[in-house]
């Protein structure tokens, strides 16, 4: 609740934006958000969810209505100052690699933040050391799996250290190490007190590791709040073309058995613990069950 | 790249046969090219703007033009310093009737109809294949590099700086991962076309047909016309009012 006494980190207020060909993505945004906390924009492709995270690193300027970041004004600052403060992590990796050597690509990075030299070479020896590159240190990045590059275009991007991150699709074509991987990188950001935005289709990552989620349709915010209660809403599911988390399914069918189920299950840990307890108690589903 | 996007519209000039704007396209260069007398090639070129009028292009010809006023200054000054002023007009006249005739082809030709008025002229189908197949990848292309041009600024890159040498170190960033993506791309395309048999039989039928309506005759015949009108008035100068053959002193 100490939130709301706090000025948020990225405050959009009454935000449209209109395309040159005339397609309006953004039809009045209001959105707070504080530092520190982990935010899902979950919606259908079209729903402006891409258009709005450019408007907050300047990429896009708003039609109308404003986005403040820290308080300035993002229109009147200049676009360098806003990618110091907020990286996006774009969803294809090969859209920004071209440097010759893996260590090259990520040097690009750090050239415009007013660093030393030495300064420079102690963040890339560091920052391929944090994303295990250090022995791709002078390949190509062209050569590298799938599974590198993504891991080298976020390090491209978290070696500014950025305060504000956003993702933009990071499980997609991922496989399990690749997902596990960005849950313990978001895990480890947000101790380190960085405010985290994904933009995702994926609603078994978002129950996992987002707790608010902000539900997009048709160029408006229609939901906003925990991420649990939102994806527990058919209607709004249904809005946003997501199909519920198995978590919730499991839920819900454990209720509709006459199950009492405390509200804390749509966590997987606590599943897992409350059915430990239910079937060790001997209460389990009776009469040939629903299973 | 903008004056050569096919928008599908509903006019007189956007259902011709891709055939005769094409035929348009060439009597109208060839006779560009054939005169150098500015108002023989005034004359040529408004009788151009009719077709651009009536097929509602009007916007996106003059943004095109637009475009080329960089391209208009330097031909001014150079051929006004080098051999006359006249010459430059017609120069710039000459182009822009270039220009406006095949940007009214590729503005109101449906890609996939471009192919085929291509195999109609007889080229193999596999060269007209992957011709319209580029075109059909311009705005693709377009949108990608606008996307790389984000995601190398959203990590620090900046466009605007320094001389031309250094601006054109500093469009590596963006033209090495569009030149990646595209082959990428190419190669994707190579696959799938493979994968549904493409070039698997040598004689192969068409889902869709051009055809000429009465219009396309007529239009062909008037071009036929100016076209041999064109070819006299070279060989017999005299058959045009002297006033035609004007220049400007300078």
């Amino acid at each position: 609740m100490e939130k709301k006494f706090k000025n948020p980190q990225i405050l959009v207020n009454l935000l449209t934006f209109q395309y040159p060909d005339g397609t309006i993505a953004l039809k009045g945004i209001n959105l707070n958000i504080y530092s520190g906390e982990i935010v899902g924009i979950l919606g259908k492709n079209g729903a402006g969810k891409s258009t709005l995270i450019k408007t907050f690193n300047g990429l896009l300027k708003p039609t109308t209505g404003a986005v403040y970041i820290d308080n300035d004004d993002v229109s009147s600052v200049l676009m360098s100052k806003l990618t110091k403060k907020i990286g996006i992590v774009f969803q294809n990796p090969d859209l920004q690699l071209f440097a010759n050597t893996v260590e090259e690509e990520i040097r690009f990075s750090l050239k415009n933040l007013d660093l030393s030299k030495i300064d420079i070479e102690n963040k890339i020896d560091q920052t391929l050391q944090i994303y295990h590159l250090e022995h791709l240190r002078n390949r190509t990045p062209f050569t590298l799996s799938g599974g590198e590059k993504r891991r080298l275009s976020i390090a491209s991007i978290m070696c500014r250290e950025p305060r504000i991150i956003i993702f933009d699709e990071p499980t997609i074509g991922q496989d399990a190490e690749g997902i596990e991987f960005i849950k313990n990188l978001i895990k480890e950001k947000h101790f380190e007190g960085k405010t985290i935005i994904i933009v995702t289709h994926d609603i078994e990552f978002t129950i996992d590791t987002i707790p608010r989620t902000i539900l997009m349709a048709d160029g408006l915010i229609i939901a906003d709040g925990p991420t649990e209660k939102i994806l527990s809403q058919d209607l709004l599911l249904d809005l946003g073309s997501l199909i519920s988390p198995q978590l919730i399914k499991l839920s819900k069918f454990l209720i509709d058995s006459g199950i009492k189920v405390p509200n804390d299950v749509y966590v997987f840990e606590n599943m897992i613990q409350f059915l430990g307890f239910y079937f060790k108690d001997g209460m389990g589903i009776t009469e040939g069950g629903k299973s | 790249m903008e004056a050569f996007r096919f928008i599908q519209k509903n006019t007189i000039i956007h259902k011709l046969d891709p055939r005769t704007k094409l035929l348009l396209a060439i009597i109208y260069t060839i006779l560009g090219i054939t005169f150098e007398d500015i108002f023989i090639l005034l004359f040529i070129f408004i009788s151009l703007l009719p077709f651009i009028l009536v097929g509602q292009l009007f916007k996106k010809w003059i943004k095109s033009i637009r475009g080329m006023t960089f391209l208009f200054l330097l031909l001014i000054i150079f051929n006004t310093l080098f051999d006359s002023f006249s010459k430059s007009l017609s120069m710039i006249i000459r182009i822009m009737i270039m220009v406006s005739s095949f940007s009214l082809f590729f503005l109101t030709v449906h890609p996939d109809d471009l192919m085929l008025s291509l195999i109609s002229l007889k080229i193999p189908y596999n060269i007209a294949f992957s011709f319209a197949l580029s075109f059909r990848f311009v705005p693709t292309i377009a949108i990608e590099a606008q996307n790389i041009i984000d995601a190398q600024k959203s990590r620090g890159y900046e466009m605007e700086e320094g001389g031309l040498i250094s601006q054109a170190k500093n469009l590596i960033p963006l033209l090495i991962p569009l030149i990646v993506c595209s082959m990428k791309r190419a190669f994707h395309i190579a696959e799938s076309l493979d994968s549904r048999a493409f070039g698997s039989t040598k004689n192969r039928t068409y889902y869709y047909s051009i055809f000429y309506t009465k219009k396309d005759w007529f239009l062909t015949a008037v071009l036929i016309i100016i076209f041999i009108f064109g070819i006299l008035v070279k060989i017999f100068p005299l058959l045009l009012p002297n006033w035609f053959y004007w220049r400007f002193p300078v």
